[in-house]
């Protein structure tokens, strides 16, 4: 109450508290001298507070500022961009509080907060930040409040059950705007935040690319059917085709790249599903053969994978349906019969003297694959995650002297041969399998799902896959890799303690799996409640409706919504009953209109008097009016309405006509 | 009747220069049958006040100066054996005046303040046995030196409860104390004030200040006032209904003084520092010395209607 202007004890340590908790989340990406700084600068804060230390002077705070920008550049190599952007924002939240000296500076601070904790949203959007985030709110707004109400100074928790009792109060409206409020597309968009680029398929593939991949237990996507869920085996999640050899790597040709529109012909019962997808960062999507799906900005592509407009940057969720009996390509090739039949001009002389080989015995395509997929299955191939080194000439290597590798390896070699023997072929790259999740009744598909496999083409039947990998470890297709690589011990052999490496513990499994489906559950309904998804819910609940309608309810919802809010905070039911202080109320509202207005404590003659000198032309009106208010209400000559009414009346005549307040008000 | 009352405040503020709001509050205290305990230091009229105030009322006034070896027989009186009829006659102690300023009272035993203490809550003192009822009117100014100062029994709240109101009076202003120092002796005036109201009158008007009429809305007033130091936090405790009824008595008194015949929320605003302040503690200072702030507070945030 004393302090006018100064930031009361309570405020400051609520700030303290709320600046450590808005800084937490964002702990993972801060250069750590930031730590190093908001230490200094809370210790110096409270000294200055316990009036051991000064303010900072001029020299010292442009010193501290160019300090930080300098620090700042050091560690992000840039002052722009998100990342150097949210940690120069985190060096001004700290730097702040050296400068904290009035309530206004304290405010700021705050609004900063808030601001910080929205940054945290773009590092992590899973299911625990965002609960998380409700704790520096709380206390951001536990901050404001000690900030505003002198009266709670002296109670520090009472500031902090009113700031939760405020968020619990925001909670309808906010349900309301999640569920109604249009989803605009973004007006520019930024790149991602260096730590969330993540691991994923990339346009080109050299096998120790999938051999990363597969020590990664990170999420790749979800996917929930609609009906029976196929077996394992025969989810065979595209993602592209990698159609270009140079001797080490296959990558994706720059026809596949652009090319849209692949004619194919739709066979057998189609499969309806779902798929939320984690940011990858790249623009294809997945889906299984041959995919359809309603998303806008995504098309299919000549090589029947689907692919977005933009890349994808954020969880996304999509519905596909996929005929994986269709017909794909019968009559011709639509990139011409030479981008599945190139490679590389020399190199690896014995698999194409063995393709030669091959084709001499086997004219016919459909024998020759068999015949190739029998080599593998017949002789001693073997699967593992720590092939041995190969040399230049890697596919000879591989299938004549180490004969020991994984998928990529397996799709790599046999697609060389094929084209070599003159067929057709590509590298598919995609993921194979993925967990079911039994309590969602979902697949979630991981990075170490990736696979690849082959697909040749043949006039009539198109193009075909078939997976080679399948012929040396069929556990790898029907149980996935763990069971693959079950006797080297490989599996994750990066990451002793992932959940996924003690499936066997059953307790913990469930654990696993039930947060996993939380987790889905959090993507889906709540991330990927975006555009199409809104308006199908809403269209479900409310019939046809689009953007206008949309708009006009949001209007109309948000205009009741405040008519309740005013109807509960001036609560007309409980309106003046009493006439003698409806005409008192009118009274004040009047003389309010000239700039005399009753204080709180002030009683009807004082307060008449005051006016009767502030208006002295009108000193006799308004002291008849006061003095009958009087006798009337406390000297019990009877209520009589009507009189005040009068007087109220004569009054209003004498003031001259003002429809607002008073300038000085 | 009320001009004579104007004519007693008149004649005392023509002894104590320059205290009209202390002296119309201490009859107005006198008159709701109030007991008054002044708060100053040494030499700013309280005694002045008593006395002038006993002389225009014409009441009878007795001073007694607490002491630390002050007995409560000092004050209540004593028997004393006579000699000549061969029994023990009662002399009565200086409590047996209608006026009795009992100066510098945090300066006896808590012993002797309570037998102060009894005799103005029941109006008769019993000693010896014996009940012997006060006179009437029976008033009791007492004055104190704030307590910061050594050697003193501060008086516990309870006690201070007994207290119709606690008035401080202040430095006067420069201008009265110019007159004050150019003027006479002020004691030397007080024997020239004649009494300007009897017993009998003095009985009427005190007779008369309860019907003063308090409608339903001003009543409404004083228990929000009194809600209010019960439910805010800033309160250390909130005030007793035997305050609430010495609020409503002395707004009554005041606005009898003032000519009406009812009671506005004006008259409980002027009373309420005196009579709720001395009750009234903070909650971050339970121990401290008075309520001012909060007082300012009732009267700055408690809607009025």
């Amino acid at each position: 109450m004393s302090q006018a202007l100064g930031i009361p004890r309570i405020s400051l340590t609520w700030l303290l508290v709320a600046q450590a908790l808005v800084i937490v989340p964002h702990l993972g990406h801060l250069p750590p001298w930031i730590i190093g700084l908001w230490l200094g600068c809370a210790a110096w804060r409270i000294q200055i507070f316990r009036m051991r230390a000064g303010y900072p002077n001029g020299w010292v705070k442009a010193g501290l500022l160019l300090g930080t920008a300098g620090g700042v550049f050091l560690s992000r190599g840039s002052l722009v961009g998100l990342d150097a952007g949210v940690v120069l924002l985190i060096a001004a939240f700290i730097l702040k509080l050296l400068e904290m000296r009035s309530r206004r500076d304290a405010l700021v601070l705050i609004f900063l907060g808030f601001f910080a904790v929205l940054t945290a949203y773009l590092f992590d959007d899973g299911i625990l930040a965002a609960l998380f985030s409700l704790l520096p709110v709380t206390a951001l707004l536990a901050a404001l409040i000690g900030l505003q109400q002198s009266a709670f100074a002296l109670q520090p928790w009472s500031t902090a059950r009113l700031a939760a009792g405020l968020l619990a109060q925001a909670l309808p409206l906010m349900l309301l705007l999640f569920i109604l409020f249009p989803r605009l597309e973004p007006l520019w968009s930024l790149p991602l935040p260096k730590d969330r680029a993540v691991s994923g398929l990339s346009d080109s593939m050299a096998p120790a690319d999938i051999a990363e991949l597969s020590r990664s237990a990170a999420l790749a996507f979800r996917a929930s059917f609609e009906g029976q869920t196929p077996p394992r085996s025969e989810l065979y999640w595209r993602a592209l085709t990698l159609d270009h050899f140079d001797g080490r790597r296959w990558s994706q040709s720059s026809f596949a790249r652009g090319a849209q529109s692949a004619a194919w012909e739709q066979r057998g019962q189609p499969l309806h599903y779902s798929i939320v997808m984690q940011p990858s960062a790249q623009r294809w999507l997945f889906a299984l053969d041959v995919g359809q799906t309603t998303l806008a900005q995504a098309r299919q592509m000549s090589d029947f994978r689907l692919q977005r407009a933009l890349p994808v940057e954020s969880a996304l969720f999509y519905r596909v349906t996929s005929w994986p009996q269709a017909l794909r390509e019968p009559t011709a090739i639509g990139a011409g019969p030479g981008s599945a039949l190139q490679l590389p001009s020399e190199g690896d002389p014995r698999s194409r003297a063995w393709a030669a080989e091959l084709k001499r015995d086997y004219p016919q395509a459909e024998r020759l694959v068999q015949a190739l997929l029998g080599h593998f299955n017949r002789q001693p191939y073997g699967y593992t995650l720590r092939p041995p080194a190969v040399g230049p000439n890697s596919i000879d290597d591989f299938l004549f002297e180490t004969r020991k590798g994984f998928c990529a390896h397996y799709a790599g070699a046999m697609t060389f041969v094929l084209r070599a023997a003159g067929i057709p072929a590509r590298v598919v790259a995609g993921y194979q399998g993925g967990e079911y999740n039994p309590s969602g009744d979902y697949v979630q598909v991981r990075q170490f799902d990736a696979h690849a496999w082959v697909e040749y083409w043949q006039a009539g039947s198109g193009w075909v896959s078939v997976d080679p990998t399948f012929q040396v470890a069929p556990q790898r297709i029907e149980q996935g890799l763990e069971a693959a690589v079950a006797e080297e011990q490989s599996f994750l052999e990066g990451s002793p303690f992932s959940p996924l490496r003690y499936r066997q513990l059953g307790w913990l499994n469930q654990l696993r799996l039930g947060w996993d489906n939380l987790n889905y559950g959090w993507q889906r309904w709540v991330l990927g409640y975006q555009g199409a998804q809104q308006l199908q819910l809403l269209q479900r609940w409310f019939g046809r409706i689009d953007g206008q309608w949309l708009g006009l309810s949001l209007v109309g919802g948000g205009g009741s919504l405040v008519g309740l809010l005013a109807l509960w905070l001036f609560k007309p039911w409980r309106r003046e009953r009493d006439a003698l202080q409806r005409s008192f109320n009118r009274f004040e509202r009047l003389l309010a209109r000239h700039a005399v207005r009753r204080e709180v404590g002030e009683g009807p003659r004082a307060y008449a008097e005051r006016a009767a000198r502030a208006l002295p032309a009108q000193a006799q009106a308004i002291r008849t009016f006061a003095a009958a208010y009087e006798a009337q209400r406390y000297a019990g000559h009877g209520a009589s309405p009507a009189l005040l009414r009068q007087h109220l009346a004569t009054l209003r005549r004498a003031l001259p006509w003002r429809f607002t307040r008073a300038a000085g008000e | 009747m009320r001009t004579k009352l104007e004519a007693c405040l008149h004649a005392v503020n023509q002894v104590l220069l320059g205290k009209e709001p202390q002296v119309r509050l201490a009859l107005a205290c006198l008159l709701a049958r109030g007991h008054l305990l002044i708060e100053d230091l040494p030499g700013m009229g309280k005694t002045t006040l008593s006395h002038a105030l006993a002389r225009v009322l014409g009441l009878s006034f007795q001073r007694i100066q607490f002491t630390s070896d002050l007995l409560p027989g000092d004050i209540l009186g004593t028997s004393v054996f006579d000699r000549e009829t061969g029994q023990f006659i009662f002399h009565p102690g200086p409590i047996f005046a209608e006026l009795v300023l009992a100066d510098e009272i945090n300066r006896a035993t808590p012993k002797s303040q309570s037998a102060l203490l009894e005799a103005m809550e029941e109006g008769q003192v019993t000693i010896e046995g014996a009940t012997r009822p006060l006179p009437e009117p029976f008033f009791v100014i007492a004055t104190q030196n704030p307590v910061s100062q050594g050697g003193t029994f501060a008086l516990p709240e309870s006690q201070l409860d007994r207290f119709l109101m606690r008035l401080s009076l202040g430095y006067p202003a420069r201008a009265a104390e110019k007159a004050l120092l150019l003027g006479d002796a002020r004691r030397s005036l007080l024997p020239r004030l004649q009494a300007i109201l009897d017993h009998a009158e003095l009985a009427l008007i005190q007779a008369e200040v309860p019907k003063v009429r308090a409608s339903d809305a001003l009543v409404d007033y004083v228990l929000r006032l009194v809600d209010a130091t019960r439910s805010q936090p800033q309160f250390a405790w909130g005030l007793s209904p035997r305050a609430s009824l010495a609020l409503l008595a002395a707004a009554r008194a005041w606005a009898f003084l003032d000519g009406r015949e009812y009671v506005i929320p004006e008259d409980v605003q002027a009373v309420l520092p005196a009579v709720v302040g001395h009750r009234l503690r903070e909650r971050a200072d339970p121990a401290g010395h008075g309520g001012g702030a909060l007082v300012q507070w009732l009267l700055r945030e408690v809607p009025a209607l």
